[in-house]
Order: structure tokens, then C-alpha cells, then sequence
């Protein structure tokens, strides 16, 4: 602890308390992060699917894809961002690891960025869930048809991006709850 | 070392204490305005959109020679599953936020912190995936889909659809109070470490 005393002689900042150190889990979490983004947008991107489709008499041949709907083409976007995020962060505590001086600093970033990401990812597999779920039921009341009868392979893709998304968001929450109990644990009490 | 250590340490304790000092009372003036806030907004979003109700009548020709029937159509917003789910998930950041209020309003102990942070961690995730939910039905319902046939319905239910947007609007503000929520106290606690 020879670091320690001298800090004290030299009456600069105290050291905060060492707290719980995880910052190892920090980088698997933001790793499986990056996975289930990558994963979530290779499958939606991947679902075009073309079907003969009786239209106003004849057999036409129609397409599904995800550039047809809003609400998966920002589905699409969110998930590129979360995925750049995740890389760039995972890079940022192996950094860290290396070099502890930085760790409040990149506490505070963390929690920060990491919020603001999962509200990007939630309203995302929000979005694109309810229009799947739309896709999948119909909805009697307003006259909109289910297309996943016709367009299954599509629809299946939707529903396995859909459900890694949901696996991307529950790795976001335990991210900011692992910086939260970081945060707490240093806090002198 | 036990002087040296509780001399470094001297700064931070004469601002401990029960209230915390001046930053103390700062941080929990704010969390209880932030709560409050929270609590009235998500209130508000979920009235207003569930007291949305219009009814529109519409022409249908059956036969050709005859004059088309004027039927009545509703709107109401259950029979949309993501409005249904819109309702539900600001009813309950709504009973979330007059909860943690209460429990605010006393002293904090250490374990309710860090339950109040998980629940409120998951009322953000709760909250956005509503909003997306939500607004991605009001686009749909505004746009229509030509690709599978799906028919705009706003020129029709015109009222309902602005309700249904203000409500939205409302409910995207809760969910940034909700967020900041999250965030402040972290930044402050961080303050009072640095």
C-alpha cells in the first residue's frame, strides 16, 4: 500500500474506497451485447421472402421485406448503433482494465450511455414486436389483414430477431444495475 | 493510519450525517420533484388516452341500386393490443412512481436504494418499449402499409388519432423524467466521491 501512503502525505484527493471491482464482467456483458445486436440484425436483414399472392384476379408475385415497414427499418437502425456502442465499450473497460485510474470516470460515461441505449433498444423491439405481432394476428377492428400466413419464413425471422432483441435488452438492464451496485459500493458510508 | 485515514476521509464525513449536509438535500429535493413528475405525467398519458373513444359513420354500398347504409363505427383504444399495453405499462410506472415516493419521502436506508434503482431501471426499459410499441401502431394507423394492404384509418377518427398522439407525447416526457431519474443520483453520488 505504498501508493496509498504516499496519497496521504501529499493531502491530494483521498482515494475513494476500492470497492467491488467488475469490470471483467463488464466486458463479457458488452461482448454478449455485441453478439445479440449483430445476430438480431443478420437475421431481420436476411428475412426477404417472395410470395404468389392472389391480387385483383391474378397471381402476383409479392415481396416482404423489412425496408416495408417503418418501424423494423429503425429496428434495423437502432440495433446497428447498439452494436457499435457495445464494441466501442467493450473496448473502452478492457481499456480500463489495463489502466485503473480512469474507472470513475468511465463508471459515470457507462451508466450514462448504457441508459440512453436501452431506451433506444426497448422503444426498438417495442416497436418492431407490436408490428410483427400485428403481422401475425390481424386486427379485426380496423380491417388490417394477417400476412403471416402467407409470408412465413419472414415472419419467423422477424420473431427470432425480435426475441434476441429482447435478450439485447436484458443485457443492457444488467449492465446499468452492475454500474449502479459499482457506483454504490464506492460511495463512503 | 487510523488518523491518517479518518483525516482523508474528514472532508466527506462533516457532509455525511443524517441529511447529508447541503449536496444531500439537493439530490433528494430533486429525486422527490423528478418522482412527482414522473408520477404526473404517466397519470396523464394514461387518461388521457384511455378516456379516447370516437365514433365515425360510414357508407356501405351493399347493392347498387339502393342508397349506401350509414353505418357506425368505433374507435376505442382496446382494440389495439399495443394501446392495451401502452395503458398498462404507464399504470404501472404510475403506482411505481407514487411507491417510491412514499418510500423517498422517509429516510433512505441502503438495501432500498439499490431496489428502488433496480425497479427503476426496469420501469425505463418498460416505459420506451411501450412508447415504441405505441407509436409504431399510430404511424401504421396514420400511414397505412400499402405493401400488405393495410388501410390508414386517421382521416376517419381524426380526434382519436390527435388524443392518441398528445397522449404519446406525454408519455415520451415521463420516460426521459424516468431517466433521469436513473441517472442524477448516480451523477451525484459520483460527485461526492470525486
Amino acid at each position: 500500500m505504498a501508493s496509498t501512503d504516499i496519497e496521504y502525505k501529499s493531502s491530494s484527493t483521498p482515494p475513494p474506497p476500492a470497492g467491488v471491482d467488475y469490470f471483467k464482467v463488464h466486458v463479457i456483458l458488452r461482448f454478449l451485447l455485441l453478439a445479440a445486436s449483430v445476430v438480431a440484425l443478420g437475421v431481420i436483414v436476411s428475412s426477404d421472402q417472395t410470395e404468389l399472392v392472389l391480387f385483383q384476379g391474378t397471381l402476383v408475385p409479392q415481396p416482404a421485406k423489412f425496408q416495408h415497414s417503418p418501424a423494423f427499418v429503425y429496428f434495423v437502425a437502432a440495433f446497428s448503433v447498439s452494436g457499435l456502442y457495445a464494441l466501442v465499450s467493450a473496448l473502452a473497460s478492457i481499456a480500463v482494465i489495463q489502466q485503473p485510474e480512469f474507472k470513475l470516470k468511465f463508471l459515470l460515461n457507462f451508466i450514462f450511455w448504457d441508459t440512453l441505449i436501452l431506451g433506444i433498444i426497448a422503444s426498438a423491439t417495442g416497436a418492431a414486436g407490436t408490428v410483427a405481432y400485428i403481422g401475425l394476428k390481424g386486427n379485426s377492428h380496423v380491417g388490417w389483414i394477417k400476412v403471416c400466413n402467407v409470408y412465413d419464413k419472414f415472419c419467423r425471422h422477424l420473431a427470432g430477431s425480435i426475441a434476441v432483441a429482447l435478450f439485447g435488452s436484458i443485457i443492457t438492464v444488467l449492465l446499468i444495475w452492475l454500474s449502479a451496485f459499482t457506483i454504490y459500493s464506492r460511495v463512503p458510508k | 493510519m487510523e488518523g491518517q485515514r479518518k483525516g482523508s476521509f474528514n472532508v466527506m464525513e462533516e457532509s455525511e450525517g443524517n441529511g447529508k449536509g447541503w449536496r444531500g438535500s439537493v439530490v433528494r429535493t430533486c429525486d422527490l420533484v423528478l418522482r412527482l413528475l414522473a408520477f404526473l405525467l404517466t397519470l396523464v398519458a394514461a387518461v388521457v388516452i384511455g378516456a379516447d373513444k370516437q365514433t365515425a359513420t360510414v357508407p356501405i354500398k351493399l347493392v347498387e341500386s339502393m342508397p349506401p347504409l350509414y353505418v357506425p363505427v368505433a374507435a376505442k383504444w382496446h382494440y389495439l393490443s399495443a394501446f392495451v399495453y401502452f395503458v398498462g405499462a404507464n399504470a404501472m410506472a404510475c403506482a411505481y412512481a407514487t411507491l417510491s415516493l412514499l418510500l423517498s419521502i422517509g429516510n433512505r436506508r441502503k438495501w432500498m436504494e439499490t431496489v428502488i434503482t433496480v425497479l427503476d431501471t426496469l420501469m425505463v426499459a418498460l416505459l420506451f418499449s411501450s412508447n415504441g410499441a405505441a407509436i409504431a401502431v399510430g404511424l401504421l394507423g396514420l400511414q397505412g402499409n400499402s405493401h400488405v394492404h393495410w388501410n390508414k384509418v386517421c382521416n376517419m377518427f381524426g380526434k382519436f388519432c390527435d388524443q392518441v398522439a398528445a397522449s404519446l407525447f406525454i408519455s415520451l416526457l415521463g420516460s426521459i423524467t424516468f431517466l433521469l431519474l436513473l441517472l442524477l443520483p448516480q451523477l451525484f453520488r459520483l460527485k461526492q466521491t470525486t
